[in-house]
């Protein structure tokens, strides 16, 4: 009984502590939060991003060492977010344009949430048995990640139209009509080819959220060495 | 005609022999394909056998999202049997499958396809310019090293991030040190010691890709400036160890002597007459039979220590012969002693109305008196003794003769007077003791009835009274307690 006792004594203490130390981050300037900067915002986003991209290779090359290497195959794989038109190289990325830019890291993300959470629940059921706890864990942070890098990226140009230095033409479009991929994956449960293919498409396209972040950065933040 | 034979024979032989080493080549194989900045990118190929005839080797290349089969545009920039893809040519996640054949006069071969992502092949070249620098400071050297990005790469607009690793090796051995150095381009290295030569290297990565080759070494000495100092220095801390040990041993031989310097011993009380040695190897008796009086007690004189502190007990009741026995709330030291070195005290009952013993003493066998009303005053030193008459008897058992008296042994309790009866009208007469014997016979001298000589026996006073003042006043000593009544009547038993 006193354990008890002593356990939601020190709970309750745990909390309080919590509570005054730490101060909501709020993006509006409510009263009583710490408003970040643009440039905090850009660093944690880029950060998360980052994560995002080796926590997926980490899951490929995990996935590839047991499965059949399919290196080889000239099947030309498409992932779902093929439609989604996206700069090739730093030229074109720079050439883009702020908000165009913006609008394409938007669009990526959002063509993730759904998929993501189809291999988490695919893995977990694991009935080919091409992954093992370690593994479903990793899906399980993407997926955290991903989640988080969206809200954040809705923040960043929320306040970059707000600095006047984005145009109101940025929207966020219905995800169902940018993403055809809803149709793809409601066909049945993944299988193992499906596993590699998302997981290699993944990868890329985070690599791409990650290098375009940067590039929206460096251009609306200029410094000398970026 | 032997040498024309044996020169067609040769002849037909490398005819033979050149025909079978021609063929078509063999198949290429692709090795490798790496980019330093994610901008472009170089593959490289293996030919295989090229059959004996002057072999070509291309490369083709498919792109997703991109139809067609196209060339490598440039064969020669990266050096033979590699296809450079610059900038115009360089897509990023997108997959390119790659393959080369080789073709001679006598046909071709083509590789297996490679299928590679430039995202997956970043590998930067070294860092460049790895600068060291020594600051030489008081307590330890430190060595600052510096250096540049590799020079194709572009960290301005964020297109790639750069981290690099950095490792130090000492002298000659073959343990490097590893640092991290995130993505600055400067290091501190704070662990170096003074005469050593030290060799630097330096490598990097971009984003998730491969890390570089370390850079070129770069070494630097580090004077041993110090080095003079060290031999001084020794010698001194040997000297100052030298010095404390003496000083130490010194201690401990006198250390009697600085005991007592530090601690210098505290003076007690010394009670005159009181041994401290033999207090405190004796008993409680013998503490008793130097404070107790038994006996008689010494007369007015005394001679006090300073230390002594006494205490007079006062009474209304001049009687002191209380009938409740009051506790006494202290020990006293009777304050009629006789101090001097000899331990035994003089015989001399105590002057003072009253005096007490020790607690340790019952109280059957002194003389307390307990009081009713008392009071404590300070002793002063000379006190005027009060005129009490303190006498101790002893009974006379028998008279011999006329001059031998025989006295009781058991002693007379002296609790109180002794009221004997004294018939009335017989003159109070005196004589003198001439010795006494034993303990309880007394012989007198005979004399003349009216000689009178008052007897002072140790510290008592007497009234002499003087009827026919014949002979001198006499005070004898008697080892005995009491003096002697005698009565020329009949004995008073």
């Amino acid at each position: 009984m006193e354990k008890v006792l002593f356990a939601v004594l020190t709970l309750v203490y745990l909390e309080l502590s919590m509570r005054v130390v730490s101060a909501p981050i709020c993006s509006y300037g409510q009263a009583g939060c710490h408003v970040p900067s643009l440039a905090d915002l850009f660093e944690r986003v880029i950060q998360q991003s980052s994560r995002m991209h080796s926590v997926s290779s980490d899951l490929h090359s995990e996935f590839e060492q047991y499965f059949f290497p399919r290196k080889n195959l000239i099947g030309k794989r498409k992932c779902h977010t093929y439609d989604i038109l996206t700069p090739e190289d730093k030229e074109n990325a720079q050439r883009l344009g702020r908000e165009q830019l913006t609008e394409v890291i938007v669009r990526l993300l959002q063509a993730w949430g759904e998929p993501l959470s189809e291999l988490n629940q695919s893995m977990s059921q694991d009935q080919n048995q091409d992954f093992n706890l370690y593994s479903s864990n990793k899906a399980l942070e993407i997926s955290d990640i991903l989640h988080e890098l969206k809200d954040g990226v809705t923040i960043i140009t929320e306040k970059m139209k707000l600095m006047g230095v984005l145009s109101n033409t940025v929207g966020y479009n219905s995800p169902e009509s940018l993403v055809p991929s809803s149709a793809f994956y409601t066909q049945g449960d993944l299988d193992s080819m499906d596993h590699h293919d998302l997981l290699y498409c993944f990868r890329r396209d985070s690599n791409k959220a990650k290098n375009y972040l940067r590039i929206l950065k460096c251009t609306t933040l200029p410094e000398p060495d970026c | 005609m032997r040498r024309d034979l044996r020169g067609a024979l040769l002849l037909l032989l490398t005819a033979a022999v050149q025909s079978s080493s021609m063929s078509a080549p063999g198949k290429p194989v692709l090795l490798s394909c790496r980019s330093p900045e994610k901008e472009t990118f170089t593959c490289w190929w293996e030919p295989g056998s090229d059959g004996g005839l002057p072999t070509t080797h291309h490369l083709y290349y498919e792109r997703e999202r991109l139809e067609g089969t196209y060339e490598c545009p440039d064969y020669l920039s990266a050096g033979r049997n590699s296809c450079f893809f610059d900038k115009n040519h360089t897509s990023i996640w997108v997959d390119y499958y790659l393959t080369v054949m080789a073709s001679n006069a006598l046909g071709n071969a083509t590789s297996d396809p490679f299928k590679m992502d430039v995202m997956e092949i970043v590998k930067p070249d070294a860092p460049e310019n790895v600068t060291l620098r020594v600051e030489e400071r008081e307590a330890s050297p430190c060595l600052h090293v510096r250096w540049m990005p590799p020079s194709n790469t572009d960290t301005k607009s964020g297109w790639v991030t750069i981290k690099y690793e950095l490792r130090v090796k000492k002298d000659n051995s073959n343990n490097w040190k590893e640092y991290t150095s995130g993505t600055q381009t400067h290091f501190s290295l704070y662990s170096v010691s003074p005469g050593g030569v030290y060799t630097v290297q330096v490598r990097c990565l971009l984003d998730h890709g491969e890390w570089s080759e370390w850079s070129n070494t770069t070494f630097v000495k580090i004077s041993n400036y110090l080095q003079n100092e060290r031999p001084l220095s020794m010698l001194i801390s040997i000297l100052s160890a030298i010095l404390f040990i003496m000083a130490g041993l010194i201690l401990i031989a006198k250390r009697k002597s600085v005991k007592q310097w530090v601690l210098p011993p505290v003076p007690g009380p010394k009670i005159r007459g009181i041994n401290s040695q033999l207090l405190q190897s004796g008993g409680s008796d013998d503490v008793g039979n130097v404070l107790i009086i038994k006996q008689s007690f010494p007369p007015i004189y005394f001679v006090w220590e300073d230390q002594m502190e006494d205490y007079l007990i006062v009474t209304e009741n001049e009687d002191w012969l209380s009938s409740n026995s009051q506790k006494r709330k202290k020990s006293l030291i009777p304050a009629c002693f006789h101090f001097d070195s000899e331990i035994h005290s003089k015989e001399s009952p105590c002057h003072k109305n009253d005096w007490e013993k020790d607690e340790e003493i019952s109280q059957v066998d002194n003389n307390n008196k307990p009081f009713t009303n008392t009071g404590y005053v300070d002793f002063q030193r000379h006190v005027e003794n009060v005129d009490v008459k303190h006498v101790d008897y002893s009974r006379v058992k028998e008279v011999k003769s006329d001059n031998i008296l025989f006295l009781e042994k058991e002693k007379v309790q002296s609790s109180g007077y002794i009221h004997f009866q004294r018939q009335e009208g017989i003159p109070e007469d005196y004589s003198r003791v001439k010795e006494v014997e034993s303990d309880n016979l007394v012989v007198l001298q005979k004399q003349n009835a009216a000689d009178l000589s008052c007897k002072d026996e140790g510290n008592h006073y007497t009234d002499c009274a003087l009827h026919k003042p014949r002979k001198p006043h006499v005070c004898t000593e008697l080892s005995d307690s009491g003096y002697v009544d005698t009565i020329p009547a009949p004995p008073l038993m």
